[in-house]
């Protein structure tokens, strides 16, 4: 069950660098994020696993399918000059980061400690209500900004696409 | 071969693994596509890798809910980063008539 939402969620982010077509790349990204949330259920979360759907998966998608139909920019621009040399650098570095981080994670004795702690652990699921508890007591400041972030970067993104105030 | 078998079957290694990955082929979506669309979806992407990793430490280390709440607020700000950052996008376009960042390489026109 995990290899099959890794699969999903790998394939997609693949998919989406691959991709020509913008709408479809933002497609591509929903089939991530879907993934994503199928490994926060796997994880035993969730509520995770359903404000991903709805943020991710419906704000955030559908947001940015949106302005990519309101610029009416469906495929990417011919490059003004190739740069292939600099192509190939980032792919090989990219590549080398990869085998690096298979490596790193394979041979780490921190995450397979951790691993094998889990069977000692009572199995239980996050609810809501401790998710509620945490947020009104340890965090309440934290929530509150939060709050104050999200109407600021309204007012804000309203003041950028506006013509004129 | 324990480790092979964790990264298999969703141990703690796989999640890792995976998030890692996830942040890397975001990151080649940001370096290697031109369109600052697609370089948004890049980061979208990274932001993920960086929840699945903070929920998958929560997991292993006993159903830890400050995981979850700190994922929330990351939500938040991304959900703050996606709005201000598509106004950005949407500005640039009315300026240059392009999503290219090749094309958008100087301060002022």
């Amino acid at each position: 069950m995990f290899l099959i939402f890794a699969l999903i969620t790998l394939a997609g982010a693949v998919a989406l660098v691959f991709q020509r077509n913008l709408v479809v790349a933002g497609l591509c990204l929903v089939l991530c994020f879907m993934g994503v949330a199928g490994l926060f259920l796997l994880l035993l979360n969730p509520v995770a696993a359903a404000l991903q759907i709805i943020v991710y998966s419906g704000a955030i998608v559908v947001l940015l399918l949106f302005v990519i139909m309101l610029l009416n920019e469906h495929q990417e621009e011919p490059a003004v000059r190739a740069r292939p040399l600099q192509r190939w650098i980032s792919v090989a570095l990219l590549l080398a980061l990869g085998a690096g981080v298979v490596r790193l994670v394979a041979a780490s004795p921190l995450l397979r400690q951790l691993n094998a702690g889990l069977a000692t652990q009572a199995p239980g699921a996050i609810t809501l209500a401790t998710l509620g508890n945490a947020l009104m007591g340890d965090h309440l400041v934290a929530f509150e900004v939060a709050g104050l972030l999200l109407l600021a970067a309204m007012v804000g993104a309203v003041a950028l696409v506006k013509r004129d105030l | 071969m324990t480790t092979l078998n964790a990264i298999l079957t969703g141990g703690l290694q796989g999640y890792i693994l995976v998030a890692l990955l996830l942040f890397l082929i975001g990151l080649g979506a940001v370096l290697g596509r031109r369109s600052i669309l697609l370089q948004f979806m890049g980061v979208e992407l990274m932001l993920n890798a960086a929840n699945v990793a903070l929920l998958a430490f929560a997991r292993f280390r006993g159903s830890d809910v400050q995981g979850l709440a700190f994922y929330l607020f990351i939500i938040a700000v991304a959900a703050c980063e996606a709005s201000v950052g598509l106004g950005l996008v949407v500005g640039l376009y009315r300026h240059r008539l392009s999503t290219d960042t090749d094309r958008a390489d100087a301060l002022k026109q």
